[in-house]
């Protein structure tokens, strides 16, 4: 499959710090790509290299074919992680500014700019100064940016980032779309429920380093199967069953994972014998989040479940 | 390096600056405050109420000279006006009083005579001595002023001039002092009215009334003057509530020591024109060294002397507060986040390029408003109003080479602070932060406004030649010793300069900025950014926290 992106063992330090430790990556094209990992693992680092912000100590990166992003800055679209427009503009005036300094011509760029609000359900904004929108319409006008001059590649750092689940939704649609269109869609985030739900594949990195890369299926067929039950009552009731070796409780949910040569009809049964009330037994693939805890080791649980949520 | 995208970053600096009040606000400010500045005076000399004052006269002679004398300039003027409209505005002519129609055509054909009699006297210089000769017949004095008019007019026409005295006296006597000014401007007769004593009273009873009077407000102030005041210690004694206003005592006070002055010259019986010659200060005639042997200096070259400082101010004020405009614009394009938005679609290069263009353009096009609302201010609100102007700056208006290169001037003044400012705007997060690093472009800003008027007073000394030659400070310097003015070579070698250092620190304020418009956190410290500018441009160099 051609490459929409490729690094090759990438590296940047910040003084004493390593931030990004030889990472290498192929991404194909059309696809939708997650770069996975807690804050300042080096996502959003890897992210300003891939758009030659800053440019790496060692190391190269391929994008679209060409050795440099500068090179084909004009078809790249990017959102970065600190997001802002300028509030005296009109949000028509941004996204055709943000188009013309793409490339486009000025009436291409205003013709096109009216059409994207009014294709997401802010047609009626065009001319209201951005300090008029919301936190998510501005969010919204943003990604619109990334979309005018129609770009090959889009790299959104942090899409979801403070959205309510209304406009995460309307993020979600908004990148599903950039996916038929057939664009190739790099998102990092922090937020496993939104990669698994939308990744064709996923780059996982901590503290600079690579973890894993790879479809979806892959990396979860690598984890081991789980058991994934809902249900009411005291949840410490879990921890004590034998044959498991660890329980994510999240209060109403849980996924308990098992010791070698346990048999889930076992556990099934003791759940049935406890006080708990078991809405829903679940034999499956280990999520993103249990992928994630197994391959950073059990020293960042605590903070990757927080995040998580 | 204008390509297009800078040049797109500098269309939305335009347009954005272009819609802020700020702008507008800096665009009207200075001819709003110059037109105020050549206004508000002459309106308020013009508005001052009327000085109502008595006098009780126990000389029995004074107030009477005091009175022909006060009358003396207020009828030149008029007469001027008179004669002025004869010539201009028939219409307003023939609607004056006969006995002023007259004056006029007689004043008129005297002037025709004496021209042609004698036709190497200065013809200004005859204008004045015969209408001032005639003011001085009609009030009453004898003396000097009369001279020239005896001597030039023939008898017959003299004789004409004498039969129409009385008629004019009479005239001005009558008019309302409220009348006054309608003919010919400023006039005394209606800033100072004299109110007759009561008839009534005599010695203290009358001082009473009058301080009472000067009490209640019904006057301003009265005088006494003593029986002899030829002789007396104190000749005149003024009482007023209001000590701080003495344009009524130092007017009535010069009317009537003149008068006094010829009293005693003819009491000593010493030629009053021995006595001028006496008193006459001796002339000092400044020349100004030139290439082609000294020229005269007139006051108006003097004017231009002090008339660069103003625009050095100007150019401050316009370089201080449009390079002031990029830097609050440089932080909040960095706190509201969108410098990395833009930074992925054009190289920071570009970015500041077009920023700085931007703001330039902005600055350029108040400047140039400030040029022309300059000249038409000068030169089309003498049009519209009467105007006696202590600043005759029309001489500046007509000058191009100085108002081109006050623009020019501050182009290159606000690049090279632009530089600095955008710089410091790109390693810091909030206007409180960049106050600390701005401290000492501040200190270096004040310079040129601490030499105002040192450079002024000596343009072409050893500290402005010397001050020149430092880039920061030679848009101001150069402009201030405009007068001088500096040699070409200097504007050459100075400009020259300039341009290198503009060179120099638009360099090192884009790596400054290329690494700084990424940062967050505190602002480094000067020493840092010092190391900034030697690393390659893509390092990130390390921080020290």
């Amino acid at each position: 499959m051609e490459s929409s992106l490729k690094l090759d063992g990438v590296t940047k330090r910040f003084g004493a710090v390593t931030a990004v430790d030889a990472v290498s990556l192929d991404i194909p094209k059309g696809s939708i790509y997650g770069f996975l990992g807690q804050n300042g693992a080096g996502k959003t680092t890897t992210i300003r290299m891939i758009m030659s912000i800053i440019y790496p100590d060692e190391g190269s990166i391929q994008v679209l074919g060409s050795s440099s992003s500068e090179a084909v800055k004009d078809r790249l679209g990017y959102l970065p992680e600190e997001k802002g427009l300028y509030k005296k503009m009109t949000a028509g005036e941004i996204l055709t500014y943000f188009g013309r300094l793409k490339g486009m011509g000025r009436g291409d760029a205003k013709r096109r700019a009216k059409e994207l609000l009014q294709q997401y359900g802010l047609g009626e904004w065009v001319d209201q100064k951005c300090e008029t929108l919301s936190k998510g319409m501005g969010q919204k006008v943003q990604v619109l940016g990334t979309l005018i001059h129609d770009p090959e590649l889009v790299i959104l750092d942090e899409p979801f980032s403070g959205l309510d689940p209304v406009n995460v939704e309307l993020m979600r649609d908004i990148i599903l779309s950039m996916k038929r269109q057939g664009r190739t869609v790099i998102f990092s985030t922090h937020m496993m429920t939104q990669a698994e739900q939308l990744c064709d594949s996923i780059f996982l990195i901590h503290k600079g380093r690579k973890v894993l890369d790879g479809s979806l299926a892959e990396v979860k067929a690598s984890g081991d199967r789980g058991i994934l039950i809902d249900y009411d009552g005291d949840g410490a009731t879990l921890q004590g069953l034998p044959g498991v070796a660890r329980v994510n409780d999240s209060g109403k949910q849980a996924e308990i994972y098992l010791n070698e040569g346990t048999d889930p009809q076992e556990i099934l049964r003791r759940l049935v014998d406890s006080k708990l009330t078991v809405r829903r037994f679940d034999l499956r693939e280990p999520s993103l989040h249990e992928v994630f805890v197994r391959a950073v080791g059990a020293e960042s649980t605590l903070e990757a479940s927080a995040d998580a949520r | 390096m204008l390509d297009k995208k800078a040049w797109l970053v500098a269309q939305r600096e335009v347009l954005e600056n272009v819609r802020t009040k700020a702008f507008w606000i800096g665009i009207f400010m200075f001819p709003l405050i110059l037109t105020l500045a050549i206004v508000v005076p002459a309106w308020l000399e013009n508005t001052k109420s009327a000085r109502l004052y008595t006098v009780v006269d126990q000389s029995g002679w004074l107030l009477d000279a005091v009175d022909q004398q006060a009358a003396l300039p207020d009828l030149e003027k008029v007469f001027n006006h008179v004669m002025e409209l004869q010539a201009d505005d028939p219409s307003a002519f023939e609607a004056l009083p006969d006995e002023l129609r007259q004056t006029a055509k007689q004043l008129e054909a005297a002037l025709a005579f004496v021209a042609n009699q004698k036709p190497d006297l200065d013809p200004e210089e005859v204008r004045t001595k015969v209408v001032e000769g005639f003011a001085a017949t009609i009030s009453g004095l004898s003396g000097p002023r009369g001279e020239a008019l005896r001597k030039w007019v023939p008898a017959e026409a003299m004789a004409e001039l004498e039969k129409l005295r009385d008629a004019v006296r009479d005239w001005w006597q009558a008019l309302p002092a409220d009348e006054a000014d309608a003919f010919g401007g400023a006039v005394t007769k209606d800033r100072y009215v004299r109110v007759d004593a009561p008839a009534d009273l005599e010695g203290d009873a009358l001082l009473t009334e009058l301080g009472q009077k000067v009490m209640d407000e019904e006057l301003f102030a009265y005088m006494v003057i003593d029986e002899d005041p030829v002789h007396a210690g104190t000749a005149v004694r003024y009482v007023s509530a209001n000590l701080t206003d003495d344009d009524l005592k130092n007017w009535f006070g010069d009317l009537a020591t003149s008068v006094v002055r010829e009293r005693r010259l003819a009491e000593k019986e010493i030629d009053p024109q021995v006595a001028q010659w006496v008193q006459e200060p001796l002339k000092i005639e400044m020349r100004k060294a030139g290439s082609d042997g000294d020229e005269e200096v007139d006051a108006q070259a003097r004017i231009r002397q002090w008339a660069p400082a103003v625009f050095v101010y100007l150019l401050w004020v316009a370089v201080f507060s449009i390079s002031q405009m990029l830097l609050t614009n440089t932080i909040e394009e960095k706190s509201n986040r969108i410098m990395e938005v833009l930074l992925s679609s054009i190289s920071p290069l570009q970015l500041m390029v077009g920023k700085i263009g931007g703001i330039a353009l902005t600055g350029l096009t108040m400047v140039t408003a400030w040029v022309l609302f300059f000249v038409a201010v000068v030169k089309g609100l003498p049009l519209v109003m009467d105007l006696d102007m202590e600043f005759d700056l029309s001489e500046i208006a007509a000058d191009p080479f100085f108002l081109a290169s006050f623009v020019a001037y501050f182009l290159f003044g606000y690049l090279f602070y632009a530089a600095v400012l955008v710089a410091i705007g790109s390693v810091c997060n909030s206007l409180k932060e960049a106050q600390n690093l701005m401290a000492p472009v501040s200190v270096l800003l004040m310079v040129p406004l601490m030499t105002l008027v040192p450079i002024t007073q000596d343009p072409n000394g050893s500290l402005a030649k010397l001050l020149s030659f430092v880039p920061p400070f030679t848009p101001f310097v150069m402009m201030n010793r405009a007068a001088g003015p500096p040699a070409m070579w200097e504007y050459l070698a100075t400009t020259g300069l300039l341009i290198v250092s503009v060179g120099l620190v638009m360099w090192a304020a884009a790596k400054v900025f290329r690494i700084g418009i990424l940062m967050t956190g505190k602002p480094p410290k000067p020493s840092e950014i010092i190391r900034w500018i030697r690393v390659p441009v893509g390092a990130v160099p390390e921080r020290k926290d």
